[in-house]
């Protein structure tokens, strides 16, 4: 069964700076999530949001929350209040478009973040929703001609390449845990595939899976 | 993995292990972690908690930016000091403690969110109580967090914890129910104990509204904590009385979860309707932000 919650921690924590936990700290792991799949800085930053996150984003600190976790810092980073200033300073744009329609991943605390690195043309878009406690899904995933759509809870993780490269992946995970659903993309670019994990990795095991598949994304 | 009430209370009978213990054993099965570690890591959420209390309650106090809030758990420490309170000291510290702790969340301080930041104040406001009340050891305290979180996996895998998805409800709602459990067990109540202190806990705050005025986690957020933690001192006694919710735990989280589903979006922390939406509460949020950001929304 795939549950949302899976630690003691996603109840008690995360230990971050306020206000709130799903505007800011959330906020804060969907830009990780970005981070994660883009693995470079950007040049130019587009966040959309929707719904609670377009009325309320100003006053929960969302803007820098969500900046910070593109940045890479954590939420009890100190430096997450000031992540604006200091992606500007980097000479990343920033732009921030309140949405007025409905969250299209179905979410009331919804952000869509593009990034773009305008120096090698790399773009990625990622569509993920805050859902309580800093806990967060991602429903969408647009990368190097995929368009990934996972139901949403994490962990996710995303491997380049044939079914047949695959199989010492799935060999590897078997051993660690059990994986809730596998799907396969196409673009011209060859194949991808989605895991979604029944229990969080610890960093040490993820290493390992990177050391035969390099490029795989783990959210 | 748990997944109600039922499965938790009845292995806690089965085992004849109290429930912090079940859910650290949960914990290290899920995550691979040791228990030294996950012990470890449930001291550091303890001891930014009572960071929180502390630092809140102490000189002017600390108050956010727009100064919406801050000063009040000061205000409570001195009064509880000076006169009489009528609902008696243990449930004003209780209080302070609460209010200390959301009014550092709302400047922007360092918080531990249980289960979320708006609703970080409940448990910390009754855990820091119960530890002079019944001269609780660090040990004990960290149990504590224990059960209370294994109930908070259950309300949040059910129902959600989200005031954007089920009201203030699921967040202070749900904090309230989860400090309720976890004092009834620290008490020496039965796990069956447990589950009525959860169960009157979401009952008598069923249908709560999440409404922040100018979208801030500042008001009614700080002091719907305190009665957060009132709500779970008076249902775990309740529960260690032998009063029992006659309604069985799991069935009022499913309430909980369609009464938040029903709740129209305006009560939803959209800040568009409740206090938010009030003469002075539409004059704060112009004030903070400008007509501007109104008119757009």
């Amino acid at each position: 069964m795939t549950v949302n919650y899976k630690s003691v921690f996603d109840i008690i924590g995360p230990i971050m700076i306020g206000p709130s936990s799903s505007h800011t700290a959330g906020a804060c792991a969907i830009g990780r999530a970005a981070n994660s799949i883009f693995q470079e800085t950007p040049t130019d930053i587009v966040v959309h949001y929707y719904e609670s996150f377009a009325q309320t984003h100003k006053g929960h600190g969302t803007d820098y929350a969500i900046i910070s976790g593109i940045l890479g810092f954590e939420p009890d980073d100190s430096r997450v209040p000031y992540a604006i200033g200091l992606a500007r300073d980097q000479g990343i744009n920033i732009t921030f478009i309140e949405e007025p329609e409905d969250s299209p991943i179905n979410h009331p605390n919804t952000a869509i973040i593009e990034l773009t690195n305008s120096k090698d043309g790399k773009k990625v878009t990622v569509a993920g929703c805050s859902i309580g406690g800093g806990t967060i899904e991602i429903r969408g995933i647009k990368m190097n001609g995929f368009d990934i759509k996972p139901k949403g809870p994490l962990p996710i993780l995303l491997v380049p390449g044939s079914e047949v490269d695959q199989q010492n992946v799935t060999d590897q995970l078997t051993a660690l845990t059990k994986v809730n659903e596998k799907k396969q993309y196409q673009s011209a670019k060859g194949d991808l595939f989605e895991y979604d994990l029944d229990r969080r990795l610890k960093p040490e095991e993820v290493k390992e899976l990177a050391k035969n598949n390099t490029n795989l994304v783990y959210l | 993995m748990y997944m109600s009430v039922a499965e938790l209370v009845d292995a806690a009978k089965k085992t004849k292990k109290p429930i912090y213990e079940l859910v650290i054993e949960q914990e290290m099965d899920t995550s691979h972690n040791t228990r030294e570690e996950i012990w470890d890591a449930m001291g550091r959420n303890l001891d930014i908690m009572a960071a929180a209390v502390k630092k809140g309650a102490e000189g002017e106090g600390v108050f956010s930016k727009t100064g919406l809030t801050g000063g009040e758990a000061v205000k409570i420490k001195n009064y509880r000091s000076a006169k009489k309170t009528l609902s008696g000291d243990l449930m004003m510290q209780a209080v302070q403690n609460a209010v200390s702790t959301n009014e550092v969340n709302s400047s922007m301080g360092v918080i531990c969110a249980t289960p979320t930041a708006g609703s970080s104040g409940t448990l910390p406001g009754v855990i820091f109580t119960l530890k002079d009340r019944l001269d609780l050891t660090r040990d004990q305290m960290i149990q504590f967090l224990f059960t209370a979180g294994g109930f908070g996996m259950v309300l949040a895998n059910n129902a959600g914890i989200a005031g954007a998805t089920g009201g203030c409800q699921a967040e202070v709602g749900s904090a309230s129910a989860m400090g309720a459990a976890a004092a009834v067990e620290l008490a020496g109540g039965t796990p069956e104990q447990s589950a009525e202190a959860l169960a009157m806990a979401i009952s008598n705050l069923l249908g709560l509204v999440c409404d922040p005025v100018a979208g801030l986690v500042e008001l009614p957020c700080v002091k719907r904590n305190a009665i957060g933690v009132g709500n779970a001192l008076i249902s775990a006694d309740m529960a260690l009385a032998g009063c029992t919710n006659k309604i069985p735990a799991d069935e009022v989280v499913a309430a909980m979860d369609k009464v938040g589903k029903g709740l129209p979006s305006t009560l939803r922390e959209t800040g568009l309707g409740g206090l938010a939406a009030t003469p002075t509460g539409v004059r704060m949020k112009e004030k903070i932000f400008g007509k501007a950001v109104d008119a757009k929304a």
